[in-house]
């Protein structure tokens, strides 16, 4: 009785011819929506075994790569380096990649970012390694970002990759800096977390550096110069990682929901169907019965 | 001063020239392995006020 109250506002003047064309196209519809969920199933569940194969690869990697960034920050910690500017000029490197479909790993790296901006975005600058980061921040700040890096994510990242952007972040002006990358802490969880950069003349004037036996402007310059590479390497192969191991869990899960739709679908066809050779039943007994 | 800084070189790209030419000298059956690991293929795009630096990425490349 609703159903039927709810047709005749849609359309009153041919309500019964069009419920019975709904009937039958529904039947069609729901066989055309079940094989393209099923088909999505697959594909998911295909994305998420490669994934978990990049996984295991960039974990691999991982456990090499970490002491390149522990090494770098250890230093900074040791040497107990403070950044000597009032109102430094800010660089916010955000480590993404530029494929999708993996959770929030990048949208939680580009928040941080929108945070940090949000507070003081007049002498900041943005580098975005990967695309997906520059595609968030560029709608509201792409006044602030000065490079962006792509074509990354399709290769486990290498520390030629690495050099090259420090390279050209090392040609820029900054006093203090900060790479925000995702950490990966276990294969279902990851942080957003972020490593400290400095200037040549902030690490000169630290208060401990003394603790360094023989340390002269060049050798701290090449230092810097190889600390900037090496904690871009590690951020980035930490990232790769994390984002691969999101990528497995939300494609697991998509093929979770593609299983739970395709059961309702399933049944959902068969009862339509049943109705339909029921109503069809009906006809034919009630004609024969008229005659 | 080193002379591969008086060169225009920084740290990085010594290292890496440096790294370069001990992958060439390994023995044939470990080059492979180490070629892999000399690839790269990120691009840099650098950016100003709000729009992609074309010209600017040409030239440095």
């Amino acid at each position: 009785m609703n159903n039927f109250g709810r047709i005749l506002a849609v359309a009153p003047p041919c309500a019964a011819q069009q419920q019975q064309a709904r009937g039958m196209a529904t039947l069609k519809a729901i066989s055309i929506r079940l094989k393209s969920v099923k088909n999505i199933q697959k594909i998911t569940q295909s994305m998420k075994m490669v994934s978990a194969a990049k996984y295991a690869r960039a974990e691999r990697d991982l456990k090499q790569a970490r002491p390149y960034g522990e090494g770098a920050t250890a230093f900074y910690d040791r040497a107990e380096v403070k950044s000597t500017e009032e109102k430094p000029s800010k660089l916010l490197i955000a480590v993404t990649s530029d494929r999708g479909l993996c959770g929030a790993v990048h949208s939680g790296v580009a928040r941080q970012i929108r945070n940090e901006l949000a507070i003081d975005d007049s002498n900041t600058k943005v580098v975005c390694i990967g695309d997906k980061s520059r595609s968030i921040l560029q709608r509201l700040y792409s006044k602030n970002l000065i490079l962006v890096a792509n074509e990354v994510g399709r290769k486990p990242p290498s520390f030629l990759d690495a050099a090259k952007v420090a390279d050209e972040i090392a040609k820029l002006d900054f006093q203090e800096g900060k790479i925000i990358y995702n950490k990966f802490k276990s294969v279902v969880s990851y942080q957003v977390s972020d490593l400290p950069l400095y200037s040549l003349d902030a690490v000169s004037k630290a208060p401990k550096i003394s603790t360094y036996d023989s340390l002269d402007d060049d050798v701290i310059k090449s230092y810097m110069e190889f600390s900037l590479a090496s904690m871009l390497y590690f951020a980035m192969k930490e990232g790769a990682c994390s984002e691969q191991s999101s990528r497995m869990t939300a494609m697991d899960n998509a093929s979770k929901n593609a299983g739970e739709m395709i059961e309702k679908l399933t049944l959902t066809f068969n009862r339509t169907r049943q109705a339909v050779i029921t109503r069809e039943l009906i006809e034919i007994i009630s004609g024969a019965s008229a005659l | 001063m080193s002379s591969w800084r008086a060169a225009g070189l920084n740290y990085v790209r010594y290292s890496n020239i440096a790294a370069n030419l001990v992958r060439q000298a390994l023995k044939p059956e470990l080059r492979a392995a180490a070629a892999k690991r000399d690839d790269s293929s990120v691009r840099l795009t650098p950016w100003k006020d709000g729009k992609p630096n074309r010209s600017a990425a040409a030239a440095s490349e």
